[in-house]
């Protein structure tokens, strides 16, 4: 037999561009894999897809009520405290956290099926971090209803949103990949990274203005790449407004950076991953 | 009958085992600072060489822990080997019971979709072959039942209907036959037989030594990762069961 084999265990993986080909070559397992996840959270629940929505806006109102009733604080700049608010859950607890968290698990969750059927566990990594991506798409329309409603407004800069959306997409899978490598070897990395998400969220103005943070501890807030993310997508969301230069190339080279990271390391420790799952 | 469908090369399969295995970050740290990690290899497989041909199917017996499971595993190409070189030629379609791959939240109408599309299939074509799929698995009017509410024989009857329903050019029958009542063995060795005459290679792994007798052409017994015969179904059966 001369032919190719369909299949070789002897054949090399590329390190880097085999996990994207893979994920190409994958789409439409991945697009079904996104709305099962969607779908299947809440299909026991009496109100379903809603809870996207409802989820970020219960968890605001508590923030709300807290800093603005108990501690009478407002966000930064003019916008409805909400606006502020709401911006910030979607995009670090619900984007960012839940995403990574997902992304984490996504290996040992579906390790039936990958002890089965030959697919690359690329797919499920990628699926969390699309999912995420979704729920925080569905969360903007409520955003935006509200800022209307409060009659701030919407800029012409939202048609911009989607820029520091794709960075924060990158910034997920990487993220989750790295800690599902992780994940396989050790189970309690993810209470670990549970930990570390929680303080990294609150290193990051989501709920309180910057300016009540002293200056010297400012430093640390900005160094968290987080805050460009932030900043960026604010900018564009309800301020209008061009986020500094450099929160834009910070936010640029980290997603790129953590995803060909996460992506490397998947590939690299996927072979052993397999014997383990 | 003499273009090969799988080949396996001297395929051996370690399961690194660390001793006492630490399952937190905790437990390893403590065993490394104290310098026990010790790995032990658990062979699964040693040195395993065979090769199927296009059409054939092939029996593989042994005692539960034998490596039946690793080296169907292997071929599926979800475990890579430690050391030898596995090939296939054609896609291959393993069987997923309940639990593997099968969802329990989800109707079966979406189980059917979601499983073909991980076999590879295009998740539109899926939507097409429902209705044949649940006919032939009598599985009809429970389509919109999620599957939590199936019972294992009906569950294995659906991942059957679904591995089987466009001819796979290979196909990995791990035990899931034992689980049916005699209608659903009578239709699935019809099924298989009508599928090896279209050209389909079976690897089957069954401990019900009948049904390997009378549906492999040939058939390998691995005891402990070892290939302790491989020939003709009859002989190596009847070895097999002399030595149990």
């Amino acid at each position: 037999m001369t032919a190719t084999a369909t299949y070789d265990s002897a054949a090399p993986r590329r390190p880097i561009v085999d996990p994207f080909v893979n994920i190409w070559t994958n789409r439409s397992l991945i697009g079904l894999l996104v709305a099962r996840d969607l779908t299947l959270r809440y299909k026991r629940s009496v109100l379903g897809i809603w809870w996207t929505v409802l989820n970020p806006l219960l968890t605001t109102l508590v923030y709300w009520f807290v800093f603005s009733a108990i501690f009478h604080r407002e966000g930064s700049g003019d916008a409805p405290f909400i606006v502020y608010l709401l911006s910030g859950t979607l995009l670090i607890s619900s984007f960012f956290s839940q995403g990574s968290t997902a992304g984490g698990s996504s290996l040992i969750g579906s390790r039936g099926v990958l002890s089965r059927v030959r697919i690359p566990g690329e797919s499920f990594a990628v699926t969390a971090a699309l999912a995420a991506g979704v729920n925080f798409l569905i969360g903007l329309v409520m955003l935006a209803l509200i800022q209307l409603v409060t009659g701030w407004g919407i800029p012409w800069t939202v048609i911009l949103v989607p820029i520091p959306a794709l960075a924060m997409l990158f910034l997920v899978t990487g993220f989750g990949m790295l800690i599902a490598s992780a994940a396989i070897h050790f189970y309690d990395v993810l209470d670990l990274v549970r930990v570390i998400l929680q303080m990294a969220i609150w290193l990051v103005p989501t709920f309180y203005p910057i300016d009540i943070v002293p200056d010297n501890l400012q430093v640390l807030i900005r160094i968290n790449p987080l805050y460009s993310y932030l900043v960026v997508f604010r900018g564009f969301m309800y301020e209008g407004t061009f986020a500094p230069t450099w929160n834009f190339v910070y936010m640029g080279v980290s997603a790129v950076v953590v995803l060909l990271i996460g992506v490397w390391v998947f590939s690299r420790s996927w072979r052993t991953a397999a014997v383990r799952l | 009958m003499s273009e090969v469908s799988v080949k396996v090369e001297g395929v051996s399969l370690a399961y690194r085992m660390a001793r006492d295995r630490a399952g937190s970050m905790k437990e390893f740290a403590i065993n490394l600072a104290k310098r026990q990690v010790v790995y032990d290899n658990l062979w699964a497989l040693d040195e395993v060489s065979f090769d199927v041909s296009r059409g054939e199917v092939f029996g593989v017996v042994g005692p539960n822990g034998a490596g039946k499971s690793t080296l169907m595993k292997v071929i599926a190409g979800v475990l890579p080997p430690t050391s030898g070189r596995v090939r296939v030629w054609g896609h291959v379609s393993p069987m997923i019971a309940l639990g593997g791959g099968m969802n329990p939240d989800l109707t079966g109408r979406e189980n059917i979709v979601m499983f073909g599309t991980l076999l590879g299939r295009a998740p539109s074509d899926m939507r097409k072959r429902i209705g044949p799929i649940a006919e032939w698995a009598e599985l009809t009017e429970f389509l919109d039942a999620p599957l939590r509410s199936y019972s294992t024989g009906m569950g294995s009857r659906l991942g059957f209907a679904v591995a089987t329903d466009v001819k796979p050019e290979v196909l990995l029958i791990d035990e899931v036959l034992a689980v049916g009542d005699a209608n659903f063995k009578r239709k699935s060795s019809e099924r298989i037989e009508e599928l090896m005459s279209g050209g389909t290679t079976v690897v089957l792994v069954s401990h019900s030594l009948d049904s390997v007798r009378t549906m492999a052409h040939r058939v390998l017994w691995i005891d402990h990762g070892h290939c302790k015969m491989i020939g003709d179904a009859e002989t190596v059966v009847d070895a097999y069961e002399a030595s149990v």
